[in-house]
């Protein structure tokens, strides 16, 4: 962060309500607040205060200049993110309060309808269920696995730190379909990892503990969930990292010098200074791992569905928009709560 | 004492370098089915069993062409979209990192939600608005669709990048006379490329693997990972292991190239911008 | 100080990006329409064809042939997965009225009657396709097409079961087999509705022809749900059960009968039978979508696969029954392995097997949609 030039107030909040006032505007011609010659208008109206603002900034003085420079610079992805991130939120949430008035009605009208949320609720309660068991499951692997990763990089890395990070996040530049299809190989029936597990007699206490179903782990809970952990890793796995690498190694032999066991000085120094890493990569994994219907969809049974299959079955198959926005809401809602209170813990600049 | 507690270290440090390696084995596991069985000989229809060694899935790597054509789909989507959110994203991280402003961490906020806004949400938000607008699904709306979440992941990364910049160099090449246009181009850009190139290199990657947006947005468009998924229905053939083998080749050589690239400059400048 | 680079520098960074931005929205509207033109083939209007058809459904020679014989581009792709699913994708720009991409789609019968419904299929030019005279005299003048105007089968098959001896180890007979307890966790369904609810629902004594409302059919769904939350049914597929037939994953699953004579090719220990309580039969059928206007070329593609000597070209390779009579002959002319397929009994069934096939009646807009909620719930989509 450079030093902030000195502003005048007065050009700073004209900046910062136009930027405000056009991502509105945006907003409004996306989702379509306005229409007709009011949508004309309005374009009209953004058009002007542009234009006017180009105008203040030739004709003004540096000052001016500078204090509305970083509302032009930041003014075309706003825009953007207002008209297609923003606008079709609020399309979403129209659509799910419209209501079909046929089967085959691809238009619904809105109506206040609040039986598609009654719906999303009751009927698919289980996926939404599921959904975050497994990505809360897959969450806590990821930690248990990619914790030591991270950690070996990190402070037994050495010069091949850069090397060995790359190493394992290369794997994930291959398609995420086919890894997972390659996972539904290994885990067939007649496939290795069954083979290797019966091989070892764990197949009998696996399958007394409900991981293994029967003598199987394709199309099962626990290959669900290995998926969603497999493909999420690296987002634990990259910002474990980046917080332990940050810490200075000296600080472990110091806890050593004052006689803490190398154990207490993970206890008391590392794990400490590298909670940020597992809170932003803990988020990273669950958002995503909870919205997913691939995984459920290669590698589980219909006994695992989880709510991302759901919506894309609404929306893809039955064509039942409004049902299929209001499931889609349900869970953003619930993950942006889940969002804010975690982030209470940490500052929304340490996520990525 | 201390040698016990030196046995009880080494025990701990080779524990920690046993589960490491099995992570590492683990990470690479699926990839060396993939890797395999691109060389896999298949009798019948389905690439599942091991039935011989040929090279010939790589000798022609293009032979089925509806995966030829969706790759090119896929590639040209992601260099469109990628080249727009790049300069989207890094005028937005520049200007945050740059100057203190009002509404700073506003901004903030607004670029993380879409990257903590599950995927099958912003696919099916989206879709919903170029249904309810009437807009046709095909190259455009996947392109719109793959920039907008691009243009928050480049943002993010390149403000995490240019974070320890040092914008005083830019007034000191102003007080040495340049204008400002020219202490940008040629003091700050060239020192924040790096970091801006590494964004645009990671949300080309995601553009080309996304499935759960594109699948909402692209109508009857068949990008790689929508042929893929068409394929899993059917039969996979053994070109698709090829050009994922290759894909993967693609990105490792672009990767080691920009960590030697990194190594250089670093050397030559003694500057480190990222 | 001010510069004139200095006022450059800032109209293009706050002026031009912002008017840049404005002009979205009008760039949004107006790219939709030209995003389809830029992917369908060239050509000079009804000298091209696009025929988007169901994966591994045709030879590889056929497409070229028919080429070479008319001077006609055509495209053939094999998108179409999943009927839902493809409705899903077209419906957008057929109900504003708007063309999509392929002239012509295969889909299934109670599908195809749902686009002629919504009146997004055109009548055929049965005029130009003499061939249309060598239909199967029991695929003419189905229910939903009285006048057979809209629609010309592709092919027509069989749904019964499929098993892979090696896992099961002993013969499969009836529907009892796939709700074995033996076989819990190993057997597979298919998403298709009408196939796996008709096999159970014969399976339970019903008549499919003649059931109309969902009520008729309720103990078929609790049989399935039933058996979906004992764990019995591993998964709900499309195309795709073969892979897991193959791979030995399912021990025995609803099936269609030419994908199964392909299979069983490859891997002799696949079967296929008509359950004893009996199967469903099925046909896939060409429909002329609305706002092509490429009817020469639809009209010579159909009289094309008409002729039984392209037809058994076809049915040598998809191995399952064609609508076209005569193709029996034709495959004996060609002899080999074609020859061999002739005598399939589930290409060229006889009488005792083609009275223990059943076809769905039709279901009214609102009871379908029961059977498809019902279902989807069970599928745990």
């Amino acid at each position: 962060m450079g030093a902030p030039p000195a502003v005048t107030r007065k050009p700073d909040a004209v900046g910062l309500g136009v930027m405000t006032g056009l991502g509105v505007g945006m907003v409004a011609l996306g989702a379509g607040w306005v229409s007709g010659p009011w949508a004309v208008l309005v374009a009209v109206a953004m058009l002007t205060v542009l234009v006017l603002l180009v105008w203040a900034g030739v004709g003004g003085g540096l000052e001016v200049r500078r204090a509305i420079a970083p509302y032009g610079l930041l003014k075309p992805g706003i825009l953007w993110l207002s008209l297609f991130f923003l606008a079709p939120l609020w399309t979403m949430a129209v659509m799910s309060l419209s209501s079909k008035k046929s089967r085959f009605d691809f238009f619904p009208s809105f109506t206040w309808d609040w039986s598609n949320y009654s719906r999303a609720l009751t009927d698919f309660a289980p996926q939404f269920g599921r959904s975050f068991l497994y990505a809360g499951i897959a969450t806590v692997l990821t930690i248990c696995i990619g914790y030591p990763l991270a950690y070996a990089v990190a402070f037994r890395g050495g010069r091949l730190r850069n090397v060995l990070m790359g190493l394992i996040v290369v794997p994930f530049f291959t398609s995420y379909l086919i890894r997972t299809l390659a996972w539904g190989n290994l885990l067939a029936d007649a496939g290795p990892v069954v083979a290797a597990l019966e091989a070892i007699r764990l197949d009998g206490p696996l399958n007394w503990l409900g991981i293994m179903d029967n003598g199987r782990l394709l199309n099962t809970p626990t290959a669900v969930i290995g998926g969603l952990t497999y493909n999420f890793l690296p987002f634990m796995v990259l910002p474990l990292y980046v917080s332990l690498e940050k810490i200075d190694p000296r600080l472990v032999d110091a806890a050593q010098d004052l006689y803490s066991s190398a154990a207490g000085a993970f206890r008391k120094v590392v794990l400490p200074l590298s909670l940020p890493g597992v809170f932003a990569g803990s988020l990273l994994v669950f958002i995503p791992a909870a919205g997913d219907f691939v995984n459920a969809q290669f590698l589980g049974n219909p006994g695992t569905t989880m709510i991302g299959n759901s919506i894309q079955d609404q929306f893809l198959r039955q064509l039942n928009y409004p049902l299929a926005s209001a499931m889609s809401f349900v869970l953003m809602i619930i993950i942006s709560v889940a969002v804010l209170l975690y982030s209470r813990y940490l500052d929304t600049e340490d996520l990525v | 004492m201390s040698a016990a507690t030196s046995t009880r270290q080494r025990l701990g440090r080779r524990a920690v370098n046993t589960v490491a390696g099995l992570g590492l084995l683990y990470v690479f596991l699926p990839i060396i089915v993939i890797v395999v069985f691109s060389f896999n000989d298949p009798v019948g229809k389905f690439n599942i069993e091991w039935q011989g060694f040929t090279l010939k899935h790589w000798a022609d790597p293009f032979a089925e062409p509806e995966l030829t054509r969706a790759l090119w789909v896929s590639l040209r989507i992601a260099a469109v979209a990628t080249v727009c959110a790049t300069v989207l994203g890094s005028l937005i991280a520049v200007s945050l990192s740059r100057y203190d402003f009002r509404g700073r961490n506003g901004v903030n906020l607004f670029l993380v939600i879409p990257l903590t806004a599950p995927e099958i949400v912003l696919g099916s938000s989206l879709a919903t608005l170029f249904i309810d607008r009437g807009v046709d699904f095909g190259y455009t709306t996947v392109i719109i669709a793959h920039i907008g979440f691009q243009v928050s992941f480049v943002a993010v990364t390149v403000r995490a990048r240019i974070r320890g910049f040092d914008w005083t160099l830019e007034h000191a090449a102003m007080d040495l006379g340049a204008t400002p246009m020219r202490a940008f181009w040629s003091i700050t850009f060239p020192l924040i490329l790096p970091g801006i190139a590494a964004a645009a290199l990671l949300s080309f990657a995601l553009s080309i693997d996304d499935f759960i947006i594109t699948f909402f947005n692209a109508g009857s468009l068949l990008t790689f990972p929508l042929q893929i998924f068409g394929a899993s229905r059917v039969k996979i053939p053994p070109q698709i292991n090829v050009l994922a083998t290759m894909l993967l080749m693609v990105s490792v050589s672009l990767m080691a190239l920009g960590a030697a690239f990194g190594a250089r400059r670093r050397k030559r400048h003694g500057v480190v911008a990222g | 100080m001010p510069t004139p680079m200095n006022r450059r520098e800032f109209l293009i960074r706050s002026g031009l990006m912002g008017v840049g931005a404005m002009s979205i929205p009008a760039i949004l509207s107006a790219c939709g329409a030209s995003d389809t033109a830029s992917d369908t083939t060239g050509g000079s209007p009804g000298r091209s064809l696009y025929f988007e058809n169901w994966p591994a459904y045709i030879d590889e020679e056929t497409v070229k042939l028919f080429m070479a014989a008319t001077g006609i581009e055509m495209k053939y792709t094999e998108a179409y997965n999943d009927n839902n699913e493809y409705f899903a994708k077209v419906q957008p720009l057929l109900a504003k009225g708007d063309k999509a991409d392929p002239d012509l789609i295969a889909p299934t019968f109670w599908m195809a009657s749902r686009y002629v419904k919504l009146g997004w299929a055109q009548k055929l030019p049965l005029d130009k396709i003499p061939n249309a005279a060598n239909l199967r005299p029991d695929l003419k003048n189905p229910a939903w097409d009285p006048n057979g105007e809209f629609s010309l089968p592709w092919q027509t098959g069989i749904a019964g079961i499929a098993y892979n001896t090696k896992i099961t180890g002993r013969e499969i007979k009836g529907m009892a087999d796939l709700f074995a307890p033996e076989f819990k966790g190993k057997i597979g369904m298919l998403t298709e509705m009408r196939d796996t609810m008709g096999l159970i629902l014969m399976g339970e004594g019903k008549n499919i022809e003649t059931i109309s409302t969902f009520d008729e059919a309720a103990v078929g769904f609790e049989k399935l749900e039933k058996a979906k939350s004992d764990g019995q049914i591993r998964s709900f597929t499309g195309n795709d059960y073969m892979d897991d037939l193959n791979a030995g994953n399912f021990a025995a699953c609803v099936a269609w009968s030419g994908d199964v004579v392909q299979l069983s090719r490859d891997n002799p220990d696949i079967k296929f039978v008509i359950p004893e309580e009996g199967g469903t039969s099925w046909y896939d059928t060409m429909i002329w979508l609305t706002g092509s206007e490429n009817s020469d070329a639809v009209a010579q593609w159909i009289n094309w696969c008409y002729d039984p000597v392209n037809a058994a070209r076809i049915t040598a390779f998809v191995a399952y029954m064609s609508p076209v009579a005569g193709v029996k002959d034709e495959l004996v002319k060609l002899g080999g392995d074609a020859a061999a397929i002739a005598e399939s009994p589930l290409l060229f069934p006889d009488e005792a097997t083609l009275s223990r096939l059943q076809t769905w009646g039709p279901l009214s807009e609102d009871e379908e949609a029961k059977f498809d909620e019902a279902f989807a719930k069970i599928t745990g989509a």
